[in-house]
């Protein structure tokens, strides 16, 4: 210290510790335990299969700032935001300032003095233990008291919110004894030791002071030992596991987050045992932080169905941990831990896979059902704070069951049978894929001279031709594509399902013999555009299509449509429609068009410029959409009459006290309308697609009649 | 045991009503957008025939006589996990009788070799003529059985149960025999899984012409024992009258006046 003139603030380091440099003897094993539960994990991880996820270097730290620096999804729970951000930036201040005593200490660099001294070493570091030690008590409260469902609750996260709350607790007695002992000049700068300081000193006399800060103090390090040490084995992994995570999550949307699947290669299709995961699915499961969001959010679970994608991700983290051997050899067996990427594997990675047990286990939460109840909402991975990726682990199980077992629901194989026979979903429809275009005059691609006159292709989809409810949607589609002279076509019977349910249900071999089809028949004609009023096909086209050469511009109707209306083609520009709607309207976001490809702005706005009156809002809509339960093959499925998924959210738009719920999406049409015909009661409210509001507030009289036979 | 099984594709029967035509002059119905499918029956035949398959041993190759979309149809028949599959090119009458069907598949099966037993649909969807069975055997020389619904094979007997108005019979062959295959909940066609989807296109499907199988055209062609003379789609005249009253005693009156005559003229 007799480098440091007096008068200049700073603080003895190691006051009253004798024997201090114990700590580094102490401090080797401690990080040896701590590296070794974490290497066991990574070792773990790469029993996976492959994946690219360090690519993208920008974009993956930009999302490291937003989702690990800034807590951008853990601070959308307001509560928890408070107590998580608190103790996260807590943690990171006083890892700062343990590397300020280091460098001051060990490598005798004076930094720890002045105006540094005062504001951060003393006054920041001090309010943010405060932090960290309100944090712990808040989380302890909510864990204790209000302890809501979507928490786990074992002894281990009780005793980790103790150990940390009692190491600040600690800190702050014997910072607060040095300060009273040492009368500091400076303690005024340190608000809570300084408290600590002042009520001690009224209380005890120096020598008992002195020789409690002592005790304390090596109480206090050996907890922060043992918390180092024992972190990694706990929860409190996820402190690196999720960084990690986020860092390496898929930073193309949920739209894009299924793998594709080598047929060629793959020894088996879809997963059922934990080597047939990525490597990142594997981390995934080590960077749960166990917070339920996931499962809150869940639409079949909010309905009472086994399915909990918290569950999923628990159970599978369980499953690899007691099987860490068996993981291990197959590492060990073909070196790059690539079991099925290489068909050339050696047998005994094969042989060691074997003894993994299945993936898919009835009575667990990767039971058959459970899986089978999934709407591939994807709110689940919007909720997840570290950006687990839980639909694609349920759909490579469903690939499992649907391709290498044949075993799912009888209302999923109708739907897949008559795909394969007829390639659309709706066994017994007594439509064909022109009827509802019956005398609109409509260009047809493979009929036109030169089809390249067709500027934009309107993609009608199954859900819009074949199912009675949605003809009049996708009439109106092309009505006012026509009112505003958009050069359009249709395929009409060259149409085929874009195989969004055949992926969805499990069967990606389907899937991409449809895909293929299209990609076929649309590049036959040089399609360019696409517009269609089916978020399916929708995301399909986007996402899915380019990699079978498929690369056109799509877009949703209601996006083409409001781009028309803006550019003055449709409704004779934006503030001139010619009829204003009076209805009382709420809009419901379709899964595929919100959550899986972030479009929330264009329906509205096109609702809105043909709205007299305000739109109303429900509290799950945006990003937070509750599905309509009929994405992911369960539109083909009956569900238990008290569990059924479109009744729930016909309750939640019905509460807004709308007249209207407007749709942008055939399924979310058919699904709400008999969900809000259920729980109406004596009310009048109509479920109808934003095409058709905007025909009708186009002073259209077909947008509400039925279409004609 | 070796287990034959025969197959018809046909217009899908679940097109919408709206799109089935029929040609009046050809008298056959005319495809337009509708799809092929495997005949119900000789689905149900396959999935019988498999599970005796799989309850012993031995292989069952799948037959069809039509044209090279019939491919579809067998190679669906191979997903299912049949061995191997025989397409004879149709050549001549678009629409051939039962008759030379049978004789057809006669000298199909003869050509292939021996089978223990050799299963078909009871009745097609698309005719529903259901006679190619029982001539076939004629032709074969083999006894058969129609409307059977489950087959048991024990050390070379089989025990098949075949569904009567009043109930079951039950009858046991030594073999070779012939059985129609009607549907019961237990012979419900599997789902094909994928991986034999994919094995089923480096299974063995060969394609013969009537040459190849010792027959003509002419052998096939004007050998009819019956003439569709007519051929068209039943119309259905629907007439929807709202009844008008004041009370609803009053509309009772109405309705029970306007019902009275139809009930007179159809009992
Ligand atoms: S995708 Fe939706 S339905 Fe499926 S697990 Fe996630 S939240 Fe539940
Ligand atoms: S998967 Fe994500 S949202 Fe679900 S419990 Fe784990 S951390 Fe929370």
């Amino acid at each position: 210290m007799s480098s440091i003139p007096a008068g200049v603030p700073t603080r003895e380091i190691y006051w009253n510790v004798p024997f201090h440099d114990l700590l580094y003897v102490f401090l080797v094993p401690t990080l040896a335990i701590a590296a070794w539960g974490v290497y066991r994990r990574v070792r773990l991880w790469r029993a996976g299969q492959p994946i690219l996820r360090f690519d993208r270097l920008g974009e993956r730290l930009d999302l490291f700032v937003k989702d690990v620096l800034a807590q951008g999804r853990v601070v959308r729970s307001s509560y928890a935001a408070f107590f998580h951000t608190g103790l996260v930036i807590g943690f990171l201040v006083l890892f700062a300032a343990t590397t300020v005593v280091a460098i001051q200490a060990d490598l005798k660099i004076p930094i720890m003095q002045g105006p540094f001294y005062l504001f951060f070493q003393s006054l920041t570091v001090d309010l943010f233990g405060l932090y960290v030690l309100v944090g712990c008590a808040m989380a302890g409260y909510r864990r204790w008291k209000t302890k809501p469902a979507k928490l786990v609750y074992t002894d281990e996260a009780t005793r980790l919110v103790l150990l940390i709350g009692v190491i600040s607790l600690t800190g702050f007695l014997c910072e607060g004894w040095r300060i009273a002992v040492t009368d500091d000049p400076w303690g005024g700068w340190s608000p809570v030791g300084f408290v600590f300081a002042a009520a001690s000193d009224s209380m005890m006399s120096d020598s008992l002071m002195k020789t409690l800060h002592t005790g304390t103090w090596w109480f206090h390090m050996a907890l922060s030992f043992g918390f180092v040490a024992w972190a990694p084995y706990t929860k409190m992994l996820h402190v690196l596991t999720s960084p990690l995570n986020i860092f390496t999550a898929n930073l193309d949307g949920y739209g894009a987050s299924l793998k594709p699947l080598d047929f060629e290669k793959a020894e088996r299709l879809g997963v059922n045992a934990l080597t047939d995961f990525t490597w990142k699915d594997l981390l995934d499961l080590d960077a749960c932080t166990e917070c339920g969001r996931c499962t809150a959010v869940c639409p079949a679970n909010t309905v009472g169905k086994t399915l909990s994608p918290r569950d999923i991700i628990l159970d599978l983290r369980e499953l690899m941990h007691n099987n860490a051997p068996a993981l291990l050899t197959t590492l060990g067996a073909n070196g790059a831990g690539t079991k099925g990427a290489d068909s050339s594997a050696p047998a005994g990675a094969i042989d060691a896979a074997a003894t993994l047990p299945p993936v898919i286990r009835e009575g667990t939460p990767l039971d058959p059902e459970a899986l089978f109840s999934c709407t591939t909402c994807a709110a689940c991975m919007e909720a997840c704070p570290v950006h687990i990726e839980q639909l694609p682990k349920i759909i490579d199980a469903r690939r499992y069951l649907v391709m290498e077992e044949a075993e799912f629901p009888e209302g999923m194989m109708n739907a897949i049978t008559s795909l394969e026979s007829r390639q659309h979903p709706f066994p017994g429809t007594q439509f064909n894929r022109t009827d509802w275009a019956e005398g609109l005059g409509l260009d047809v691609l493979g009929d036109m001279e030169d089809p390249t006159e067709a500027e934009v292709v309107f993609w009608v989809g199954c859900g819009g031709a074949l199912v009675e409810r949605n003809r009049s949607t996708v009439r109106a589609t092309a009505k006012l594509l026509k009112r505003a002279g958009v050069k359009f076509a249709i395929l009409g019977r060259e149409e085929s399902c874009t195989g969004d349910p055949a992926r969805r249900i499990g069967n990606e071999f389907l899937y991409e013999m449809l895909a293929k089809g299209n990609v076929e028949t649309l590049n036959k004609y040089g399609t360019k555009q696409i517009v269609t009023s089916c978020p399916h096909c929708f995301n399909s086209f986007k996402n899915e299509y380019p990699q079978f050469g498929g690369d056109y511009q799509v877009h949703h109707h209601s996006q083409y449509l409001q781009e028309l209306v803006e550019d003055g083609r449709l409704l004779n520009g934006k503030d001139d429609v010619e009829k204003k709607l009076d209805r009382k309207v709420v809009y419901h976001d379709p899964c595929y068009l919100g959550r899986h490809n972030g479009e929330y702005k264009a329906p509205r706005a096109l609702l809105d410029g043909a709205l007299n009156t305000k739109r109303e809002e429900v509290a799950r809509s945006g990003r937070d959409s509750f599905c309509c339960g009929g994405g992911g093959g369960m539109m083909y499925i009956d569900e238990k009459p008290d569990q059924r998924v479109n009744q729930e959210r016909a309750s939640q738009l019905l509460e807004s006290g709308a007249d209207t719920v407007a749709v942008g999406c055939p399924f979310c049409a058919t699904m709400l309308e008999d969900g809000v015909n259920a729980r109406k009661g004596d009310r009048e409210v109509s479920v109808m697609d934003i095409a058709e509001l905007l025909l009708e507030a186009a002073g259209d009289d077909e947008a509400s009649a039925p279409v004609a036979e | 045991m070796k287990i034959l099984v025969c197959i018809k594709q046909i217009l899908d029967p679940d097109m919408p009503a709206r799109d089935f035509k029929v040609n009046a002059e050809t008298k056959e119905a005319e495809r337009g957008g509708a799809n092929l499918v495997t005949n119900i029956f000789c689905e149900n035949a396959l999935e019988t025939a498999l599970q005796i398959k799989e309850k012993t041993s031995g292989k069952v190759t799948a037959l069809s006589y039509g044209t090279d979309d019939t491919e579809d149809s067998l190679r669906k028949a191979l997903a299912m996990t049949v061995d191997e599959a025989a397409l004879i090119l149709r050549e001549g009458d678009s629409n051939p009788d039962a008759e030379a069907v049978a004789k057809v598949l006669a000298a199909a099966i003869t050509k292939l070799g021996e089978f223990d037993l050799i299963l078909m649909g009871r009745e097609s969807g698309d005719w529903g003529v259901g006679q190619t069975g029982g001539l076939l055997a004629e032709e074969l020389g083999l006894p058969s059985l129609a409307f059977v619904d489950s087959i048991e094979a024990n050390d070379g007997t089989l025990t098949m149960r075949r569904q009567t108005d009043s109930g079951t019979e039950t009858a046991t062959v030594t073999g070779p025999a012939l059985a129609l295959i009607t549907n019961n909940e237990f012979n419900v066609p599997r789902i094909p899984k994928t991986r034999d989807v994919m094995m089923s296109y480096r299974k063995p499907l060969e394609k013969f012409s009537l040459a190849d199988i010792g027959l003509s055209a002419e052998d096939v062609s004007g050998s009819s024992f019956y003439e569709v003379t007519d051929l068209s789609i039943p119309t259905k005249d629907v007439q929807c009258e709202f009844v008008e009253g004041d009370s609803i005693d009053e509309k009772i009156g109405v309705l029970a006046s306007k019902i009275q005559p139809v009930v007179a003229a159809n009992s």
